[in-house]
């Protein structure tokens, strides 16, 4: 697929299907830009989920509050349900019992989605590393982690540069413009993950976690787009994204 | 429970609140079985952070465990400290000097306001109120600025010690906390302004998970949510630690003032009232500092302490959500030999229950709120 | 869905039909080869295009208001990076709604869900039909507007029962229900405000209503009689319940139900509810304006008569002061809305159905009675030319004593003497344990 031209995705475009380059380059214009913009209202607008699970959930609230105020960047209201939420601050310690509820929230936050690890102990277990029985040593092994924003717990500003970070990531984002090789949002399979004991995301994959029927208005233009060639674009995609 | 006629059958509904949702505090999570609006019953799941506290404990010297109990209760992360020190100085003899443990007084009182405000504020929010909330966090941001001048952290400070406090404090801090307590006085006024006296916030609070005092002893809870019910216990007066018997302060209790004693504005005015009974202490405890000497660490921090083998202490400590008591087993080892810890949110949230039976989901919510509860400290 | 669809645009079309619309080259054509179906056609797209362009105007700068004005009252700033001083914080917002993903769930009632959020829309939507902005500046001057406008609000209780049953989720039934019981409640309050002014102005038609109120500001429903001045406040209250906001916002209570009804709608279908509070705001709030607050006349007698004789470009002038002051208005209101929700915690249930059920509602009984006595008795012309404003100084007055006889008795909080709740509380607390308060 990756060899496979630009050119080629957008043959459904053109009348004869063998576009001249100068047409070619004004289509491809024309979808950079609309990325430019869906890209800008992505990345303004970042909602987090009111998700805390312990210490870090406090200073995510901080970064809520007065001072640090989140708001002022487009990601002041947080959703209390998934559904709503681009951005899933995983703030505080994942234990064994909570992890496959972390895993059942991802699951049911629409793409394109984001995962923020606060603090210490959800990058990689922190001060519970080694006698903490109970607690799963990084969240990456149960969603793909876009940030990491270590710290116990990490200060309030150093959460909003998290958010800055994923609005870094989304400006590199391309939506509409697709070259077979680009992934959508997930970040590629964590190497960590590999041969793992147990494979968080296989083994806490929820039964009955709602696949998504279809991905809105643009995956329907990505589909009237690229007829057909909407394939493989994600690593270890199960729900079917749109194609 | 709604009288139905023999042909119309209402189905009782099961409700799962949490581990994710907002006004669980956490990840509390609880089976509510409800008829309509109204809670039948509930029960409390807990463990979802249950991060091992204890078995970490027992794998580190005495003064690596001070970081895990800040842990375990973040939002009043210096009561830990201290609560854990005061039992490590029990069982290995460690002296504190006056100066060390005045400072301990003011920072622990200032950490009791930093934790009322975060209940205050949460329970503004959790009975809808949003911009409550926020005004405490912006007063409590003030006093996180403080401790991150004392100790370098914001939230989990390791500040108290065995052995004193591991920090000296700058020259001007006392100025500086006096320069808060006259603001904070002025600001409870505007909470209670905003808050206490709002005429929905009282029908909401006034008469809703109305606990006896009978029932709350025989749960065993402790802290604001004993004393809402009107049953003068504290701590700090009836056993005195640190310097708590040489300082003036009142013990604020529930009087049933806008309902039944023991609502859930009872419990909540019990902490507003705390809160000037710790400026209260604040006050005291500075003047007390600038005056006395000695060393604010008479151990090193990184000091092994190795506890005479056998030896064995409990104790007890007034936390702003209890009491807060570490039962410390030695050895001889440089590690505790076992550490068990009282935590007063873990009583205090199983009288939830008990007063949460014919409320409605929205006085569950509230109940909950006035409650206080930390998960760190329940699921340790 | 399609007659609502059908009945704006046709109300849309005669409002335009004045326009010489035939004489644009295009569409002119259109209209003479295709008459029977070109016509209907241009005016459900202007018709449409219009109010769906009004309302999402009004959403995206009634969010950003909401946003600010709650920064301003929590010492924040608010939104501030997305473009200057955040203004197109909301329209970012909005966009990426619509690039979201659309998640139906698998054990959704899917056709119910799908529609639910249209049938929300739809009824704030045909509200906008009968609202007036100006002299002419009206889509349809039904004659039986204010009725409308109380049929089609009632539209949104359907979509919102489809979207939280057709969910499956049990935070979704939990805010559905509590939703219904406090929209169906309230439109009892709110349509009796309707008909007391109703049975001073003897017309449901918004326009009519509106023109019985020119001339100075107290002519105004508002002054007309002390029993309407209170029936203001009761409408207002209502519609409070009637958009849920704050203090009654309970179906959608984030702290209880974590969503209420839209819990589990994703992008374009949540933002469709959301459009539809906003707007639902607007609608309420202009309608107060209308009924209560002379609507677009400006409260000046000499601007009025002005608007009225104005003709030809003068006449645009007119619309536009018109509405100029109908929107300040409902936006006065819509401000008031939000002091309200940033202010105050919310109500329980039980307490929402009892504020209905034993205040507003005899109250409104009251205000509907004792306002047409009034009316019979003084006749609108007791003392001759100047009654209208010695009404206004009697409700004015009428209202500044019960204002004050409440200050006396209920004052919230005394913050001189020192963290004490309630004086008078206080007065009857008993000192044993267990006694009431």
């Amino acid at each position: 697929m990756s060899e496979q031209s630009s050119g080629m995705r957008l043959q459904p475009l053109g009348p004869s299907g063998d576009l001249s380059d100068e047409e070619l380059l004004k289509h491809n214009i024309f979808i950079t830009k609309a990325d430019d913009l869906i890209n800008w209202a992505r990345r303004s607008s970042v909602w987090p989920m009111t998700f805390g699970l312990a210490c870090c959930a406090i200073e995510m609230m901080a970064t809520g509050a007065s001072r640090t105020d989140i708001d002022r960047f487009g990601s002041g209201p947080f959703r209390a349900t998934p559904r709503q939420a681009d951005l899933m601050i995983v703030a505080g310690t994942v234990t064994h019992k909570m992890a496959p509820r972390v895993k059942r929230l991802y699951d049911q936050m629409p793409e394109p989605k984001y995962v923020i690890a606060m603090g210490a102990c959800v990058c990689r277990g922190g001060p519970y590393h080694k006698f903490g029985y109970h607690v799963v040593k990084g969240v990456d092994l149960i969603v793909p982690v876009d940030v990491y924003v270590p710290g116990c717990p990490p200060r309030p500003e150093a959460l909003l540069e998290g958010v800055f970070r994923i609005q870094d990531k989304i400006r590199r984002e391309r939506t509409l413009y697709y070259d077979g090789q680009r992934r959508l949002t997930r970040p590629a399979p964590n190497p960590r993950l590999e041969g793992h004991a147990g494979n968080w995301a296989n083994g806490f994959d929820v039964e009955g976690a709602d696949a998504p029927k279809s991905a809105g208005f643009i995956g329907w233009l990505r589909e009237f787009l690229f007829e057909g060639h909407g394939d493989d674009h994600g690593h270890g995609h199960d729900d079917g994204h749109g194609h | 429970m709604i009288e139905a006629g023999a042909d119309i059958r209402t189905e009782e509904f099961l409700l799962n609140m949490g581990p994710q949702h907002p006004a669980t505090h956490g990840v509390l999570r609880l089976v509510v079985r409800t008829d309509g609006e109204l809670v039948l019953d509930c029960e409390c799941h807990i463990g979802y952070l249950h991060r091992c506290f204890e078995k970490c404990a027992e794998g580190n010297p005495y003064t690596s465990v001070i970081p895990y109990t800040d842990r375990m209760d973040y939002l009043a992360a210096m009561c830990n400290n201290q609560s854990f020190s005061l039992a490590v100085e029990k069982l290995a003899k460690i002296e504190v000097t006056d100066r060390a443990r005045w400072m301990r007084m003011a920072t622990v009182e200032l950490q009791r306001i930093a934790s009322h405000l975060m209940a205050v504020g949460t329970y503004g929010l959790d009975v809808g109120a949003i911009t409550a909330f926020l005004h405490c966090f912006r007063e409590r941001e003030r006093i996180l600025d403080l401790f991150e001048e004392m100790s370098g952290q914001r939230l989990n400070y390791s500040y108290i010690v065995p052995g004193g406090v591991l920090y000296d404090w700058p020259d001007d801090m006392p100025k500086k906390i006096e320069n808060f307590c006259d603001q904070m006085e002025v600001r409870i006024r505007e909470y209670n302004d905003l808050l206490s006296g709002n005429g929905i916030f009282i029908k909401r609070t006034a008469d809703i998970g109305v606990l006896p005092a009978d029932v709350a002893i025989a749960w065993g809870c402790t802290g604001p949510v004993l004393r809402g019910s009107g049953i003068k216990r504290d701590l700090r007066k009836d056993r005195p630690y640190e310097f708590y018997d040489q300082v003036e302060f009142d013990v604020p209790v529930g009087r049933g003032l806008h309902g039944t004693l023991g609502d859930c504005w009872d419990r909540y005015w019990v902490r507003v009232q705390e809160m000037s009974e710790s400026i209260k202490i604040i006050r005291q405890s500075i003047s007390k500092y600038s005056t006395s000497t000695g060393k604010y660490l008479t151990t090193p921090a990184n000091k092994q302490l190795r506890p005479p083998k056998g030896e064995a202490v409990y104790h007890t400590t007034e936390n702003p959500r209890g009491e807060l008591g570490y039962y410390v087993v030695s050895d001889g080892e440089p590690i505790p030999y076992r550490v068990k810890a009282r935590a007063p949110s873990f009583c205090n949230v199983a009288v939830l229950p008990e007063i949460s039976r014919g409320t409605m989901v929205a006085d569950l919510v509230a109940i909950l709120g006035s409650l206080d509860i930390v998960l760190g400290e329940i699921d340790r | 869905m399609l007659t609502g669809l059908l009945l704006a645009a046709g109300s849309a079309g005669r409002g335009l039909i004045d326009l010489d619309l035939t004489s644009l080259p295009l569409v002119g054509e259109m209209l003479a080869e295709h008459p029977t179906i070109a016509w209907p056609l241009l005016m459900l797209a202007i018709g449409c295009g219009v109010v769906i362009g009004y309302i999402t105007v009004f959403s995206l700068l009634a969010v950003y208001a909401e946003r600010k004005i709650s920064a301003f009252m929590q010492s924040r700033l608010g939104p501030m990076e997305v473009g200057p001083y955040g203004l197109l914080q909301t329209a970012a917002d909005g966009l990426k709604l619509l690039a979201k993903e659309d998640i139906i769930p698998r054990d959704a009632d899917k056709l119910l869900y799908i529609i639910g959020p249209i049938f929300v829309f739809t009824g704030v939507w045909l509200s906008f039909v009968v609202l007036p902005y100006g002299p002419d500046l009206i889509v349809a001057d039904l004659n039986v507007g204010l009725l409308f406008l109380a049929a089609v609000a009632s539209i949104e209780v359907v979509g919102v029962l489809m979207a939280g049953w057709a969910s499956n989720n049990k935070w979704a039934l939990f805010g559905t229900m509590r939703m219904i019981t406090q929209l169906v409640s309230y439109e009892i309050p709110i349509g009796l405000s309707f008909v007391a002014v109703v049975a001073i102005s003897g017309s449901l038609s918004m326009q009519e209503i509106t023109l019985d109120q020119q001339g100075w500001f107290w002519n105004w429903y508002l002054f007309r009689n002390p029993f309407l001045f209170v029936g203001f406040f009761l409408y207002f209250i209502a519609s409070l319940a009637e958009t849920k906001r704050a203090p009654f916002d309970l179906p959608e209570a984030e702290s209880e139900l974590v969503a209420g009804f839209h819990t589990e709608y994703t992008g374009m279908r949540f933002s469709l509810f959301f459009l539809a509070e906003y707007a639902a705001m607007y609608v309420v709030s202009a309608t107060a304006a209308v009924l209560f607050l002379g609507g677009w006349c400006t409260g000046f007698a000499f601007i009025d008569s002005w608007m009225m004789e104005s003709a030809g470009f003068q006449r645009v002038l007119a619309n536009v002061v018109g509405l100029t002051s109908i929107t300040i208005k409902a936006w006065f209101l819509v401000a008031v809305m939000m002091w309200l929700r940033w202010t105050l915690p919310r109500i329980r249930l039980d307490q929402v159905m009892y504020v209905c059920l034993k205040v507003l509602l005899p109250f409104s009984f009251g205000v509907l009675v004792f306002s047409t006595l009034w009316e019979l008795v003084t006749d609108g012309t007791l003392f001759g030319d100047w009654w209208p404003l010695f009404q206004f100084l009697i409700s004015i007055g009428g209202f500044g004593l019960l204002m004050m006889n409440f200050m006396a008795k209920e004052r919230p909080y005394d913050i001189e003497a020192d963290f004490r709740p309630l004086r008078h509380s206080e007065v009857h607390a008993a000192p044993d344990a267990g006694a009431r308060g």
